[in-house]
């Protein structure tokens, strides 16, 4: 058994300070949420009775349409992801297909600004009259979400032993049939985390939202900046909507951190 | 068709649609006037918005200002970011729990984590500028020359984590031979460190370095929650500029050209840091 030295405690202390640095602002918002008005004009105070007059809002507004809007767009541009980019995943990782120049590609369109491609999107959804609609909204999530989801899966599909493939090969499975069934099974629980990972970036973006949603109809984090801007301050129902928002992807968050450095770093380093 | 061709093909077919198109019709809307209220009546203008956005003062404020922000932003991600995964590498009670707490923000909604910091730091509503005043001490964190600072910090906030998830995972894949090796031949914590550690550590330094900056770059939601772009235009940083162009003032072909400016500096960055990357696959 190692001494407990005094490196080991600067360690400890260390770590305590970065958990209550992630802590604070985030206990200090649930607390808002409870506040009245009154109470909110004391930032200091911690004891205080509190009031479900900000949930009661929040939950009677039209913030839940937003939040299942936001759900519809995620769902629809993670499964197309998904399809597209395990078949694109495990043919560039099996295969080499393009050599370089794919994954050149994906990593090139990762980090696109998004303001290059949001007029286009905007111009083209005037002139299909699509503008109305959440459509504009997840094709320029698919702009960001299928490239990180591709990206992620690479890694995956490459710790798979060409063996099984071999096998199944042999046993009489056509190509796409080895993949189907063979493949894929071995790589879910990485899909599986590529999928929840590319859900949070659809669910957290906010640029595409504000532009190319309507007005009348926006997507969660839209709906969450509209209690800042247009109806003045109104601090507590904001903080209730905030905690609404953090919860789910905080929750989600537990379940891909074990994977998801190997997503990242596209395979390149292991969980 | 080839089988690997095939597959490739859904995913090609989703990308031209959804990144290759949008990025052609953008880099033809920089070269004419386009008016999103005029029905799309488009003239052809050479390089005129170019000329415009690049000797336009505001545009070149607001770089160095975004470039400000990457790097303070990022260097501070870096050295807390590597402090606290050095720090958790040898982490033993509540070692799950203090991992995936630590990992969270950088999972939240980036507008709410600005608009939460916008009055977590405020002047009247604050926590933090109350227990400030309590100690007699008054520092306004929007202030002139101060707000681009905040919002630096409040990207440290948010995205350290990430600096700690790629660092922590490149820690604990080095191999424990040379490490052992140096301390049997003597040599203290400090040197291991310098010496060995962050040598083989370089390559997902280097990764995670430039993945931040990339990101940072892209800064929107922070400065939308908090500062608008001012005091003056101090905090307005070339994204928000960019939409401010585009969507305030109907200048979609300004905006365009403003964008594809940034992108010709960042396709620079990216083709350093996948020279990086495949000498990193090819280890």
């Amino acid at each position: 058994m190692r001494r407990f030295t005094a490196f080991d405690a600067s360690r400890m202390v260390l770590l305590l300070l970065a958990v209550v640095a992630v802590a604070l602002p985030l206990l200090w918002v649930v607390l808002a949420s409870f506040k009245t008005p009154a109470d909110l004009n004391q930032p200091g105070l911690i004891w205080f009775t509190p009031t479900m007059a900000n949930w009661t809002e929040v939950l009677g507004s039209d913030l839940f349409a937003a939040v299942g809007r936001s759900v519809l767009v995620a769902t629809i541009t993670v499964a197309i992801a998904v399809v597209v980019g395990s078949m694109g995943a495990y043919s560039i990782a099996r295969f080499q297909t393009g050599g370089s120049l794919s994954r050149f590609g994906i990593l090139a369109s990762q980090v696109l600004p998004p303001a290059v491609l949001v007029f286009p999107f905007l111009s083209v959804a005037y002139m299909l009259r699509l503008n109305g609609t959440l459509v504009p909204v997840i094709f320029s999530h698919l702009s960001f979400v299928v490239p990180v989801v591709t990206w992620f899966l690479i890694g995956f599909f490459a710790a798979v032993p060409k063996e099984i493939e071999e096998q199944a090969r042999v046993d009489g499975f056509n190509r796409f049939d080895t993949f189907r069934l063979v493949v894929l099974p071995q790589v879910l629980p990485g899909i599986g985390a590529a999928a929840i990972f590319g859900f949070t970036l659809s669910w957290n973006d906010m640029f595409y939202g504000l532009i190319l949603s309507p007005a009348n109809s926006t997507i969660l984090p839209v709906a969450i900046a509209g209690f800042n801007t247009f109806r003045g301050v109104e601090l507590g129902p904001m903080s209730a909507a905030i905690v609404i928002a953090i919860v789910p992807v905080v929750i989600a968050s537990f379940f891909v951190q074990k994977r998801l450095v190997q997503g990242i770093s596209g395979g390149a380093v292991k969980g | 068709m080839q089988f690997k061709n095939a597959m490739m093909t859904p995913l090609l077919a989703v990308m031209a649609v959804a990144v290759g198109f949008p990025l052609l019709y953008s880099f033809w809307l920089g070269f004419t006037s386009y008016q999103l209220v005029s029905g799309g009546v488009t003239d052809f203008v050479g390089l005129d918005n170019y000329i415009r956005v690049l000797t336009d003062r505001e545009y070149w404020v607001s770089m160095s200002a975004t470039a400000s922000y990457v790097m303070l932003s990022v260097a501070f991600e870096l050295i807390i970011g590597l402090t606290i995964a050095l720090a958790l590498q040898s982490q033993k009670w509540f070692k799950n729990f203090t991992r995936s707490f630590l990992l969270a923000p950088m999972f939240i909604t980036p507008i709410a984590v600005g608009l939460m910091f916008r009055f977590f730091l405020n002047d009247q509503l604050g926590a933090i500028p109350h227990y400030l005043d309590q100690v007699g001490l008054s520092y306004d964190f929007f202030g002139a020359g101060r707000a681009l600072i905040t919002l630096a910090f409040i990207d440290v906030w948010q995205w350290t984590p990430f600096m700690v998830l790629l660092l922590l995972a490149g820690l604990e894949s080095i191999p424990k031979q040379p490490l052992e090796a140096a301390r049997v031949d003597g040599a203290n914590r400090f040197y291991i460190f310098r010496r060995v550690t962050l040598p083989m550590l370089s390559p997902i330094l280097i990764v995670a370095i430039l993945l931040r900056g990339l990101d940072a770059l892209k800064v929107f939601e922070y400065v939308y929650a908090t500062t608008r772009g001012g005091p003056g235009i101090e905090t307005k940083t070339i994204q928000y500029l960019t939409y401010q162009t585009g969507i305030s003032y109907f200048r979609l072909s300004e905006a365009s050209a403003m964008a594809f400016i940034l992108l010709v500096i960042v396709m620079g960055v990216i083709v350093l840091l996948f020279r990086r990357l495949e000498r990193v696959n090819i280890r």
